[in-house]
């Protein structure tokens, strides 16, 4: 992890950014510089061991442990039942990192996820609780995050010189059963007039006469959902207004917005089996 | 994203690069006994040789000598009572060669586990044991507080 924290050193030289600064500032040796690099921290804990770096000449750098255990956890947290860690990276802390730094990132996450899961694996092996496994889940949001900040570049790049968002091209098609998907374009070797296989894998009876009874008892099967769902919460409206006459108009409009609730009101049903009070 | 796949190889094209690679390898205990510098790996079901070499070597730094990769079939069972059929996933394992002079140990985690909690489950009983010896000095008068009394 050292030599990312060399081109990190030359990164806040040549930039000159004071967070960047304060931020590879505080760890000591380079395993916490991973930790931090890895789980973001809140600032108060950053800022808190800042004061041991006004001694330069103190700082130590234990050599760099290239080698398989990079796949196991930190010898420590071997026999423990809880791992604490920081929470995962957020999205607008991410969109202040420079590309380098978050092409850095990704591989640190990569190698932590890849630790995680070995560890994870060899708990189930030996049938033990792998200890906070919430870990996974916090460097995949991470990775998410990250991935969702690079896209938004990628984007904004593509759309400046060539006037497209660069993504995957969509199209809705149909299905063999006629339904609507959608679908990602794909390279391929052939064009498409080309692929005889292709082709002829499209004429599959799609389009016949058991395509369109299917779709219409598909369709009639959707409708009728609808329309059971409709009834059922009218009936329950008109329930509500049965047993309790005096109930508020207004916050069963917002509750039931596709029920007209003025048009039961002069129904018949939702009278209840009394007498009304007239001239009250 | 459009880096996530690899395009379709045509002669003469550059090599196959990857901006942000998504794939994922655990270093797994081998089930059969392994020359010490052969290391099992399970990895994405779509990496290649060539993927997991350059990984090791690019991403860990590792020296890598050869890969050799296979698809283990993931168990198939019947259930006992409805009989249907569940299966597995299927895993691709890859098993590296390091350099002769290189070896490698799968290390035991759960060696001081027991240890550990065998103290635990003392300190607890212990507890137990205090909490015990409270209630029964004070049977004569329920709900004094524990401060009461020595």
């Amino acid at each position: 992890m050292s030599s990312t924290l060399i081109k990190c050193f030359n990164l806040a030289k040549t930039v000159g950014n004071a967070t960047v600064k304060s931020f590879l500032a505080a760890p000591k040796q380079p395993w916490q510089a991973c930790r931090k690099w890895v789980l973001a921290r809140k600032r108060g804990q950053i800022s808190h061991s800042a004061p041991h770096v006004q001694m330069p000449m103190q700082m130590h750098t234990s050599p760099v442990r290239r080698d398989l255990m990079e796949f196991f956890d930190d010898k420590k947290n071997w026999s423990e039942n809880e791992v604490k860690v920081g929470r995962a990276w957020r999205t607008e802390e991410l969109r202040i990192k420079s590309n380098k730094e978050l092409h850095q990132l990704w591989f640190v996450l990569l190698k932590e996820r890849n630790m995680l899961l070995t560890m994870e694996h060899e708990c189930n092996d030996k049938m033990e609780v792998f200890p906070s496994p919430e870990r996974i889940d916090k460097v995949k949001i991470s990775m998410e995050n990250l991935e969702t900040v690079v896209r938004e570049r990628n984007k904004a790049y593509h759309l400046l010189e060539t006037g497209e968002t660069g993504e995957r091209p969509q199209k809705a098609v149909k299905n063999a059963f006629g339904l609507q998907v959608s679908y990602k374009s794909c390279e391929h070797a052939l064009p498409p007039f080309m692929n005889l296989k292709w082709i002829k894998s499209r004429n599959i009876g799609f389009g016949g006469r058991a395509v369109n009874r299917f779709l219409l008892k598909y369709r009639e099967k959707l409708y009728n959902a609808k329309r059971k769902a409709k009834n059922r919460s009218r009936n329950e409206v008109m329930m509500i207004l049965r047993r309790n006459p005096n109930f508020d108009l207004n916050v069963l409009r917002r509750q039931f917005p596709d029920v007209n609730v003025d048009k039961l009101c002069n129904e018949d049903k939702i009278r209840g089996h009394y007498v009304p009070k007239v001239g009250v | 994203m459009s880096t996530r796949w690899y395009p379709i190889y045509q002669r003469g094209n550059p090599q196959l690069r990857v901006f942000l690679p998504n794939f994922w390898m655990k270093l797994i205990r081998p089930t059969e006994e392994q020359p010490p510098n052969v290391v099992t790996f399970s990895v994405s079901m779509e990496m290649t040789k060539y993927d997991v070499r350059s990984y090791l070597e690019k991403i860990y730094k590792l020296p890598v000598v050869d890969v050799r990769t296979r698809i283990a079939l993931g168990e198939t069972k019947k259930d006992q009572t409805y009989g249907y059929i569940t299966k597995k996933d299927d895993v691709k394992l890859a098993y590296v060669t390091l350099p002769r002079e290189e070896s490698f140990v799968f290390p035991d985690f759960f060696s001081e586990k027991a240890e550990k909690q065998a103290q635990e489950e003392k300190s607890l009983d212990e507890s137990k044991a205090g909490f015990r010896r409270f209630l029964d000095r004070n049977k004569k008068r329920p709900g004094t507080p524990g401060w009461f009394s020595i």
